[in-house]
């Protein structure tokens, strides 16, 4: 029954207690209060604290600044300043929601110091999605029911992880799906199993997807997660609630794309329906565990950095699923888990194309269910079947056996990465080209560059035109709004930055690779393939005309 | 650039509104705990009010007699049921005589003599009569659950309120195409959104399966002659003043009842209604109320019928402006909330009338849900005229009782169970 309450109420009555039939019916498991536990506010603040010190310590110098990373970036300062969704023509190669997000979180910072909005000072706002993802896989793991020790692990794993750490310092999209994702997780497995917040794990659900479109795949581990979470009497209320907000808010961006007249294909336009066929015909990079393949390469990348976390959460999340019928905790891990083999059948694809950053996402799942693992493990031996007292002295004494191992292997492997996360410096190389192109060059205002989208901010900052002047090396070739204003080619440039990437990639951009072929360097910094030459452009009088041509911005 | 913002003021207005309404309406399952308190406690066999049961018919011989004997099987052990007719209605009245003739020591039968006859003029010519603790009022065509009495019995003992409102529902949902919808507003009203207004303190009553306290009732004069909706008016007054009103829902402790035999009637009804919850709000009892949230809520709720009608205008409106009309594209988007909102009500009513199906064990059929979706925006048509027409009818000065008649389809179909 509910009461109104009498006149100028004062605390709100609860309604009357149910009776004893119901009620029972109503707990399955004790519920975690997080922000009144003392102890889990303190743990959590403590691993907070290292994970912040460890991924922020050095966070400019390494890893290498990526092309990507650049990017998003200069979306997002396009975002800032009011020229749309990108500087050049934004076509639908991701939603946009996740360089809305940068814009937003490099705002104040950018405004203060406008020249601050370069990828290696503006690495230090990943730290606040570090941070915030951090926290939440530790409020996941105890919404999960796992016991404080393994929320803590499970955050050490996601945040201190040499992988992690290389990976959540760079810029780029997946690390705030991943934060999203975490967040709908969470309120998916919300201890009131409140229908708005089932509802609004949806909605948030659909924002992580629009950050990064590969989300989509771990959303039915989304769902089981809230599945189980939520109670019979109002299950069908909450996740019809969830997926119609996730489905309403994600189809707000073919809306957009309808909207803006650019949903299909036609002549003279971009369009969405363009976009999503190029994203799904990029050429595959092979089957990852063939030698030699693409993905392979990344694969052994990523190994590279740390085998513990995806290895090990690999063989977590197999343990899980294998015993979800007996282990409580494995039920109550049902949703990563199934997230992590979803993750893991993906990567697996004959010929599907694997970017490096695919990792990212599985990355707090491989934590909850590596530490999920350990809690299964540490409760099979420690606590089942307690009947024999006498046996306690030896199981103790296994655990301790089984902990130490564990340490001992990871312990030297991690700090050895994580000390050279801190202390190598990878990027001295695009420090001193920034510098250079800034002190050395006269004109800048009146000068083409060809630069990789890395620096490319950079060049913007000391007085580059931005889109024509300092041009991303690509769209010389790709997009005809550039090319255009290039009707001589290569000799329509003054300057090339070959950095790793531009070399790279030259080979199938004819325009780029005539830049390189026709200039030559002035100023070399590092050394062998990671080098980066600032290449001057020589040959026929091209100097002639070019401070009288309209510099369009 | 005027019509970008007027259009961007209005989405974003009714996309509060339809949030404000949509979270309102899904009070009940916001958790568990919500849920299961919505539920009648169970009685412990202790009885100790008396009930008189007021039983207003006007031309009802067809179903009065069925009634007052499912009313007679209740398992409480002391009420009366007091039949009011009217003067100029011999068949009821014949009827009436009959029952009481049965059963003279619980039924008794009071002749309204008033010229113009109304429901709460009615009511209010009983009133001296109830010797009862507690007043019910039921309509003639209800369906009474035999342990009602009892339930409500325990419900005052237990919680000290002033007045209980128990569930009412439509059942015949499968009669026609607004049937269906009209059952299932009972249905989020009654099972819902009814139990947020006990909560916050300020509650419109439904017009039966209402108990109050004959001293508080007596107290407050009883019930408003001159007011088309009187059952929310007592319940605004009885709340302005801060008497204590508890809801209960449980599906098979609700009176059944079924929805107006015509869309005409429905109408009628529906204008009738709205005028009422007019003229509750310009009465402005509401007004007492100690908290701004309060008073906020019942502006709110008392402007529902006027808003939503007004809804149902614009949403069309506003998406036919963004797809054709040249606004810049966030304002373009902005104008797609209220649909957003929309939709997600819509998803809720076929979830609740899977629900509701599962509660009454009815089978919903394909054709009910496909019926619920394309009905949708016929209905919200009939909400609009209804609207219009009552403001019309309101500034016309017009104030008199559209009676709607009852065949007693719900009695056939649904007895079974």
């Amino acid at each position: 029954m509910t009461a109104t309450l009498p006149a100028a109420p004062a605390a709100p009555e609860p309604a009357t207690a149910p009776s004893p039939p119901d009620g029972a019916r109503l707990f399955t498991r004790p519920v975690v209060r997080f922000r009144g536990s003392r102890p889990d506010l303190i743990l959590c603040g403590v691993l907070l604290a290292a994970i912040l010190l460890v991924q922020g310590w050095n966070i400019q110098q390494y890893p290498t600044l990526s092309d990507d990373e650049g990017t998003y970036l200069a979306q997002a300062w396009a975002v800032q300043n009011g020229r749309g969704l990108a500087h050049y023509t934004y076509w639908y190669d991701h939603p946009p929601l996740g360089w809305m997000q940068l814009a937003a979180l490099t705002w104040i910072p950018s405004l203060i110091a406008p020249e601050s909005m370069t990828v290696a000072s503006m690495r230090l706002a990943m730290l606040l999605v570090s941070a915030a993802s951090a926290v939440l896989i530790y409020v996941l793991a105890r919404r999960l029911w796992l016991p404080r020790w393994a929320a803590g692990l499970a955050m050490v794993l996601f945040g201190l992880s040499p992988l992690s750490v290389v990976l959540q310092r760079e810029i780029f999209l997946d690390n705030l799906a991943v934060m999203w994702m975490l967040l709908a997780f969470c309120l998916a497995a919300s201890p009131s199993r409140h229908l708005w917040h089932h509802f609004g794990a949806g909605v948030v659900a659909a924002v992580g997807v629009l950050t990064k479109e590969t989300m989509l795949v771990v959303l039915p581990a989304l769902l089981v997660t809230m599945w189980r979470h939520s109670h019979r009497d109002t299950r069908k209320f909450a996740v019809t609630g969830a997926i119609t907000a996730c489905a309403l808010i994600g189809f707000s961006y073919p809306l957009f794309a309808l909207l803006k007249g650019e949903l299909l294909p036609g002549a003279g336009h971009v369009s969405l329906w363009d976009g999503i066929t190029y994203q799904m015909s990029r050429p595959g990079s092979g089957f990852i565990l063939t030698d030699g393949t693409g993905s392979n390469g990344v694969l052994d990348s990523w190994l590279y950095y740390d085998r513990v976390l995806p290895i090990g959460g690999l063989a977590g999340a197999a343990l899980l699923l294998a015993t979800v019928g007996r282990s409580v905790t494995a039920r109550a891990l049902a949703g990563p888990a199934l997230a992590v083999a979803v993750l893991a059948l993906v990567a697996l694809r004959p010929s599907g194309y694997l970017p490096a950053m695919y990792v990212i996402q599985a990355l707090p799942f491989l934590a909850l269910v590596l530490a999920g693992g350990a809690a299964s493990v540490a409760h099979a031996v420690l606590r089942k079947g307690r009947r024999t007292p006498a046996l306690l002295p030896v199981r103790r004494a296994a655990a301790v056996l089984l902990a130490t191992t564990a340490l001992v292997y990871v312990v030297p492997r991690w700090y050895e990465g994580d000390r050279t996360a801190m202390t190598a410096d990878a990027n001295a190389p695009y420090r001193a080209a920034s510098a250079w192109l800034g002190a050395e060059v006269p004109d800048p205002a009146h000068t083409r560059v060809l630069v990789d989208d890395a620096l490319w901010l950079d060049l913007v900052h000391a007085g580059y035109g931005a889109g024509l002047g300092a041009i991303w090396f690509y769209k010389a070739d790709l997009d005809p709004a550039v090319t255009r204003t290039m009707p001589r080619g290569w000799r329509d440039l003054d300057y090339v930055v070959a950095s790793p990437t531009v070399r790279r990639d030259a080979r199938d951009l004819p325009n780029v690779r005539a830049a390189l072929e026709h200039s030559t360097p002035v100023a070399t910094f590092g050394e062998g393939e990671d080098r980066i030459e600032i290449r001057k452009i020589t040959g026929d009088g091209t100097t002639g005309d070019r401070n009288s041509r309209a510099e369009a911005p | 650039m005027l019509i970008s913002v007027s259009v961007a003021a209005i989405s974003l207005a009714l996309f509060w509104m339809a949030a404000f309404t949509l979270w309102w309406q899904m009070h009940a399952w916001r958790t568990p705990e919500t849920l299961a308190a919505t539920r009648f406690e169970r009685p412990d066999g202790d009885q100790g009010l008396s009930f008189s049961l007021l039983l207003p018919a006007r031309h009802e011989q067809a179903v009065l007699e069925h009634t007052v004997d499912r009313l007679l099987e209740s398992r409480h052990q002391d009420f009366e049921i007091i039949v009011i007719v009217g003067h100029d209605d011999p068949g009821t009245a014949e009827v009436a005589d009959r029952a009481a003739a049965r059963d003279p020591g619980r039924v008794r039968v009071v002749v309204d003599t008033h010229e113009a006859k109304n429901k709460p003029k009615a009511l209010n010519t009983a009133l001296p009569y109830c010797r009862g603790d507690v007043v019910g009022v039921f309509d003639a065509e209800d369906q009474v659950h035999p342990d009602l009495l009892a339930h409500v019995d325990h419900a005052f003992g237990a919680t000290r309120a002033d007045v209980v409102q128990g569930g009412v529902q439509l059942i015949n949902f499968h009669s026609s195409w607004y049937s269906l919808r009209n059952c299932l507003e009972y249905f989020f009203w009654f099972r819902s959104r009814l139990h947020l207004h006990a909560a916050k303190g300020f509650i419109p009553l439904g017009g039966n399966t209402v108990f109050v306290r004959t001293d508080v009732l007596r107290e407050a004069g009883g019930w408003d002659q001159d007011c088309l909706a009187e059952d929310c008016d007592l319940g605004v007054r009885l709340s302005s003043v801060g008497k204590k009103v508890v809801v209960a829902y449980d599906a098979d402790m609700v009176t059944r009842e079924e929805t107006p035999g015509t869309l005409l009637s429905l109408l009628k009804q529906r204008t009738r209604w709205n005028q009422g919850f007019l003229q509750v709000y310009r009465k402005k009892d509401w007004k007492q109320l100690p908290t701004l949230g309060q008073r906020m809520l019942a502006r709110y709720t008392l402007m529902t019928p006027f808003m939503q009608a007004f809804t149902g205008v614009i949403i069309p409106l506003n998406v036919a402006i963004a797809l054709f009309l040249d606004v810049p594209i966030g304002v373009a988007v902005i104008t797609f909330l209220p649909l957003l909102t929309a939709m997600v009500t819509f998803v809720f009513e076929i979830v609740g009338l899977h629900d509701f199906g599962r509660q009454y064990g009815l089978r919903v059929r394909l054709v009910h849900y496909l019926k619920l979706i394309a009905g949708g925006p016929f209905y919200q048509v009939l909400l609009a005229g209804a609207a219009v027409r009552a403001v019309w009818r309101e500034q016309r000065g017009r104030n008199e009782w559209e009676l709607t008649s009852h065949v007693g389809a719900h009695l056939v179909r649904e007895e079974a169970r």
